[in-house]
């Protein structure tokens, strides 16, 4: 009775996932907001599974650690020029560097969502008779939801600053772009209207995302 | 077998270092254009980069600032962040600021703080303090919130005055959280410090990057990508290594940086 309430609560979360990322790409298609804010579904999907992945098999955990330990303090706007080159100056370059930006966070809280999950817990679905590759899915990834929904949500906030600095850098296009031409031509006022715009978007993101993660925790105890 | 195992885990990050090189100098050879140099080629400039005394004062400069605004930003933050972990009025009267702030791109200030007081040291410095002081603030509010209420109860029937307290019981309990929230400003730092450098053009290792992709000088460019992110690595191990000397006493943590807000 469990394991189905679990599936279907997981199956019912994902409406209003697929409801934002639907959203997303509505926002995006009418082409306003800025288009690179797109990478964090695909930061997330990896986020999560390399997260998880380590956390489960201690051989990619041997892989990932140094990596990520290498990878995670370094400064990824540096990397923008690399990705300018490699990449060119349309999309591309600037979501490349923001899914770069918002993967760790999202990784590192999965992973340390995922080792923290009670021992117990497993033992008592392999108890149950959980065949051994649901347990992933059935045990461990609801128990690691509070910590992933988390670095999701640092994630957004991280990725709306990157994404407005890279238009500033490249500024062919977004909010970034407004502010820099507002600076070029000393219009101090405009410059206020990206900057306060990009912050209104990052709020009201990290509101809903605050709400979805309220919303699909409800069951959990103090989260 | 153990001795080893012991050496390996000691150089994987290492090991990883000179794994990624390596795949970049594959792809470089694969993919064989001009804009991409390969590994090598961008290691062989390294050191008519150091060099240059030039491009050295920029760099120590850059390295100045942000030890600068870091030093400051860590002195302020703790503090304020200790206080309102322990008084719910002051958590109430910053919480909200601090909420609003915490999405606004500090380096996104630049252009607006260029204007108020210049292209100088001054408004790159209060950019990296900016980017700093919100994780140190949350980090240590978080902590300051964490003290086991008994610890002061305690020290106050000892006879510790309330500023006692928060110094000799408060800071000690919450500083591995304090931190580990030190350890995210640190790399915040940086990320501020290339930004702010590259918004304003005067000086800096982020002006000599975005300098050289702008003249197409594309082995100083992926020469600058290594120094920036040797410095970023090197910083992270000495405060970890520094981190673990302070808080030897606390249960061994998670030795991975856990939140990069």
């Amino acid at each position: 009775m469990k394991p189905r309430a679990v599936t279907s609560d997981v199956l019912l979360g994902m409406v209003p996932i697929a409801l934002l990322i639907g959203l997303w790409q509505a926002i995006d298609s009418f082409g306003y907001a800025p288009v690179s804010l797109l990478p964090p579904p695909g930061a997330v999907i990896l986020g999560v599974g390399i997260g998880l992945a380590a956390a489960v098999s201690p051989a990619v955990n041997a892989v990932v650690r140094p990596l990520v330990r290498v990878l995670a303090p370094l400064p990824k706007v540096a990397l923008y020029p690399a990705m300018l080159l490699l990449l060119g100056f349309g999309h591309e370059s600037k979501i490349t560097l923001v899914a770069a930006d918002a993967l760790f966070p999202i990784l590192l809280a999965t992973y340390y969502g995922a080792s923290m999950v009670e021992q117990k817990l497993i033992w008592s679905a392999m108890a149950a008779g959980t065949p051994h590759g649901q347990i992933l899915f059935k045990v461990v990834l609801p128990a690691a939801a509070p910590s992933i929904l988390t670095g999701c949500r640092i994630g957004l906030v991280i990725s709306c600053i990157v994404v407005f600095l890279a238009e500033m850098i490249t500024s062919t296009d977004g909010l970034g772009h407004v502010l820099v031409t507002a600076a070029r031509t000393f219009q101090a006022v405009d410059m206020f209207v990206p900057l306060i715009t990009i912050s209104l978007l990052g709020l009201v993101l990290n509101g809903l995302l605050e709400g979805l993660r309220s919303y699909l925790l409800r069951g959990f105890p103090e989260v | 077998m153990m001795l080893l195992r012991a050496v390996v885990t000691r150089l994987a990050p290492l090991l990883a270092c000179l794994g990624l090189l390596g795949i970049w100098q594959v792809a470089a050879l694969i993919l064989d254009t001009d804009s991409f140099p390969t590994a090598l080629d961008a290691i062989r400039a390294i050191p008519a980069i150091l060099g240059d005394k030039e491009s050295l004062i920029n760099i120590l400069a850059s390295l100045r600032r942000m030890a600068i605004g870091f030093g400051l930003a860590v002195m302020v933050s703790i503090p304020l962040g200790l206080m309102m972990g322990r008084s719910r009025g002051v958590a109430a009267f910053f919480n909200p600021l601090l909420m609003i702030i915490y999405p606004v791109p500090k380096a996104a200030l630049m252009p607006i703080i260029m204007l108020w007081l210049g292209v100088g040291d001054v408004s790159k410095t209060l950019v990296i303090f900016l980017g700093v002081s919100l994780p140190v603030i949350y980090h240590s509010f978080e902590g300051g919130k964490a003290v086991e209420e008994k610890m002061l109860w305690s020290g106050a029937a000892m006879g510790l005055s309330a500023a006692q307290r928060m110094i000799r019981i408060v800071l000690p309990a919450a500083l591995p959280e304090i931190l580990t929230g030190c350890r995210t400003g640190l790399v915040l730092a940086l990320i501020t410090m290339v930004t702010s450098e590259m918004i304003a053009r005067q000086s800096g290792a982020g002006n000599i990057l975005f300098n050289a992709l702008d003249m197409g000088q594309y082995d100083t460019v992926f020469a600058m990508i290594i120094i920036i992110g040797a410095m970023g690595i090197g910083l992270d191990a000495a405060f970890e290594k520094m981190r673990g000397r302070l808080v030897k006493w606390s249960e061994p943590r998670f030795d991975l940086p856990l939140s990069f807000s």
